[in-house]
């Protein structure tokens, strides 16, 4: 055939178009080759000359249409019974004739109805009220458009009706044809899918809107049923079951887009409107830790607004009530390991609960550690400082000790890392760390410690914890050991080589000032006794000409050697502090000495020296004469002691425990370490803003050294103050709460 | 006292026990002829301020003029010296001292 344009009778071609449409728009039997000629039809139709028919065979078309979709809903009217399955079929069938017959008329549709088409961007950005009504549509639409206009309109109130009574009848159990049920709901989504704008408007109107209200009465009621014949638990369960059903539900009938909406409003009526029942059996559940029921309640109540509120603040109140339960029980100075291991039980109690009944929810998290950092930080006696970093330090300090116990490697390692969790809430961690510092400094003196390894181990987790700064004393200390051991080698070197014979076995920790928690204590004045004396010297003179510009100082209160006693029956070998060594050297000169005799010999001041010799005396190793103690007392050595032992140790003035003035003098540095800390903190603050309000230097202050301790703000007026006199800062003329930084 | 004494207390003679005999601790700081390093103006107890510890890390030098500043001060100085080299404190130039 020729394309090229021609005159044409409209009446004649349009008569043996409409056959065909009339068997297309039916679903009915064409031939292929008279589907080409139609398609050729409508072809010379909008190229006709002189003028192209295209408008002419537009309305023809609606015309017919209309037509046709009026006699159908006379149709489906006449059946009455099943007006839902005639719908349903007829449409099916209407649908898929007007795609065919939307492919008929591709070139009218194309070329002739596209210029008139208003273009995305009018309907986005036009600006003017777009009249749908009004344009022509492709074909396809057209037929879509009069069945909505001449079938669904008239059958609108009809069908609404029949589909809620059929979803009512799905709901109580009865059989419903869901393909039908289905399709008819999906029909009005379909219907004006081709809108660009609103396509569910007609869905949501006609259909949704009643149903989510219908919905909401159904389960309003069903909700007060239940609640009157069922506790709450149970309620709860079948209000799971409900809503899983109503969900299945969605799925089968309705258009994706109103599954959450169906939801919402089932939840809304069966849970938020009786959050005030459910929450008032929270406490309860909580209470008595039904897991099962806390499952199902946080079920419900998450997708609540605010629904969560109160069951995470029950939750909160009850571990921290278990968790003070467990620790106030412990006595006041109770055994650290007690304390530790009451509170990790609490903890990985309720972090199991939370992981299995709320999913690890971020919120309930939030709350055990919110729980967990109150009962860690509770103050026994408000007005004393708290005592967990010490029970924690302490508690770390008998696990990495040697010990008989024989824990094993693994298991130690184990309880170590949990440490780190009770850790990680502790307020005052530098305080902690003071504490820490000191053991770690006596187990490594007095190489008490189980394994080197563990230290190390132990000492990297807390750096994970809480950074290098944290640590870095600790690392310290670690490297002086193996710094001294290189000492302790090369001075045996250098006393081969000088041909020096010191009389004993010595050896030597030097450690570097700073690092080491140890400087602090005031030590009493002490000579050495002449059998140490030239060893010491020796060491001076090896130092110097090692390392020039350095200075040593000789801790003599953590100095301990071994003795042999020769004047007894066997020999033994007894491990002492330099002080008692210093006294017991002094028998070598006399069996019976006066007090002021060993504090010639001693150099001691009397009132330490008293305190060293009724020391001595509790091993009975000497003999003080009965009564008070003064410097004219005979002590005389006990010929007659003996031991089961042959070697063993004192260790009554070994410090290995803390003295509670150890504790306050701990308690003192870390008062006066947050005053510099803070101090350094204001200066950097103010360094950088130049000028500050008082209360967000004051915010800004607490947020930089959270991580290491929780700053009262009257130590950080304090703080403002010294730096005010030192005159780091001052008040700006203008404002009284407001600081300038002085440069 | 008795001539002879049939006892004694003594230290373990050094061929006898190896292991214990004296532990002594000592602790060392720097000595120098002022407190605060002249550079960096930093207490020597500290270190300078590029440093994080003091001690080993950041240790002090000696010129053979006796003036004492951290390493790290000094050597900065000297670097930034075109032409000569002197001490900060007495302009005599600069040797380390052995």
């Amino acid at each position: 055939m020729s394309l090229k344009p021609r005159r044409v009778d409209f009446e004649s071609v349009w008569e043996r178009l409409l056959e065909t449409i009339k068997g297309v728009i039916t679903c009915g039997q064409v031939a292929r080759s008279t589907w080409n000629d139609r398609f050729s039809d409508v072809y010379k139709l909008c190229t006709a000359l002189p003028e192209p028919l295209g408008d002419r065979l537009y309305l023809e078309t609606k015309a017919f249409l209309e037509l046709h979709v009026k006699s159908t809903h006379f149709k489906i009217m006449e059946n009455e019974q099943d007006l839902l399955a005639a719908y349903h079929r007829h449409w099916e069938e209407y649908c898929r004739g007007a795609g065919y017959l939307n492919q008929l008329y591709g070139y009218l549709n194309t070329t002739f109805i596209k210029k008139l088409k208003f273009t995305d961007a009018d309907l986005n950005y036009g600006g003017f009220a777009v009249e749908m009504t009004d344009h022509m549509l492709e074909i396809g639409e057209l037929a879509l458009d009069i069945w909505r206009k001449h079938m669904i309109e008239p059958l609108r109130h009809n069908l609404m009706t029949l589909l809620l009574h059929e979803i009512a009848g799905d709901r109580t159990g009865q059989s419903v044809n869901q393909a039908v049920v289905h399709g008819v709901i999906n029909s009005l989504v379909d219907v004006e899918n081709y809108k660009k704008k609103m396509a569910m408007q007609l869905y949501e109107e006609m259909f949704e809107t009643p149903f989510l209200k219908e919905t909401g009465d159904f389960y309003r009621s069903e909700a007060s049923r239940l609640k009157s014949d069922c506790t709450c638990s149970e309620y709860m369960e079948k209000v799971i079951q409900r809503l899983d059903m109503e969900n299945l539900r969605s799925c089968k009938f309705l258009h994706p887009s109103s599954y959450d909406k169906v939801m919402q409003e089932c939840q809304q009526r069966m849970v938020a409107d009786h959050l005030q029942f459910l929450h008032g059996e929270c406490h309860e559940m909580v209470q008595q830790e039904k897991r099962k029921d806390l499952t199902h309640m946080y079920q419900l109540l998450k997708p609540i607004q605010g629904g969560l509120g109160v069951l995470i603040q029950d939750i909160e109140e009850h571990i921290k009530h278990t968790g003070l339960e467990a620790v106030r029980s412990l006595k006041t100075d109770s055994v650290p390991a007690n304390f530790v291991e009451s509170v990790l039980e609490v903890h990985s109690h309720f972090s199991d609960l939370i992981q299995k009944v709320f999913g690890n929810d971020q919120q309930f998290v939030g709350a055990l550690d919110k729980a967990c950092a109150a009962v860690i930080n509770y103050k026994l006696n408000p007005k004393l400082p708290c005592k967990s970093p010490e029970l924690l330090a302490k508690y770390c300090d008998i696990l990495l000790k040697k010990s008989s116990k024989g824990i094993s490697e693994s298991e130690m390692d184990d309880r170590l890392t949990r440490c780190i969790t009770v850790f990680k809430y502790l307020d005052d961690k530098d305080i902690f760390q003071r504490f820490y510092s000191r053991m770690l400094a006596k187990r490594l003196i007095y190489a008490q410690s189980a394994s080197m390894d563990a230290e190390e181990a132990m000492i990297n987790r807390l750096k994970q914890a809480c950074g290098y700064e944290f640590t870095n004393k600790l690392h310290r200390m670690f490297t002086d050991m193996s710094v001294s051991n290189d000492h302790n080698t090369s001075f045996q070197n250098y006393l081969q080589s000088k041909r020096v014979d010191l009389g004993i076995t010595f050896s030597i920790l030097v450690l570097q000032a700073g690092a080491w928690p140890i400087g602090g204590t005031t030590v009493p004045s002490f000579s050495l006794p002449q059998e140490l004396e030239h060893t010491v010297r020796t060491f001076d003179g090896f130092y110097g000409d090692k390392f020039s510009g350095r200075k040593l100082t000789w801790m003599h209160s953590f100095c301990y050697g071994e003795l042999k006693f020769n004047h007894l029956k066997k020999p033994y070998f007894v491990t002492m502090s330099s002080y008692h060594m210093a006294i017991l050297l002094a028998f070598n000169q006399s069996e019976i000495l006066t007090v002021q005799d060993m504090v010639t010999a001693t150099g001691m001041p009397e009132k330490e020296l008293v305190k060293q010799v009724q020391a001595l005396s509790e091993t009975k190793i000497i003999m003080p004469e009965e009564g008070e103690v003064t410097p004219d007392t005979k002590v005389s050595l006990n010929m007659s002691y003996s031991n089961k032992r042959t070697k063993f140790k004192i260790s009554v003035a070994m410090p290995t425990r803390d003295t509670p003035q150890e504790v306050e003098s701990t308690h003192a540095a870390v008062d006066e370490d947050r005053k510099m800390f803070l101090q350094a903190a204001i200066v950097r603050i103010m360094k950088a803003r130049k000028v500050l309000k008082h209360n967000l230097l004051i915010q800004e202050v607490i947020t930089q050294s959270m991580s290491r301790f929780h700053p009262s703000v009257s130590m950080i007026k304090k703080c403002i103050e010294t730096l005010i006199d030192k005159q780091y800062l001052e008040r700006t003329a203008n404002s009284p709460d407001e600081y300038s930084y002085i440069a | 006292m008795r001539p002879d004494s049939v006892w004694s207390t003594h230290i373990l003679p050094s061929d006898v026990d190896s292991n214990a005999g004296w532990t002594a601790v000592a602790t060392w700081r720097w000595v120098a002829n002022d407190d605060n390093c002249g550079i960096c103006r930093m207490p020597f107890d500290g270190c300078c301020p590029d440093c994080k510890l003091p001690g080993d890390d950041c240790p002090l030098v000696w010129g053979q003029c006796s003036h004492c500043f951290h390493i790290h001060c000094i050597v900065k100085w000297l670097n930034s010296q075109q032409v000569h080299q002197p001490c900060p404190m007495c302009r005599q130039e600069w040797k380390f001292k052995e």
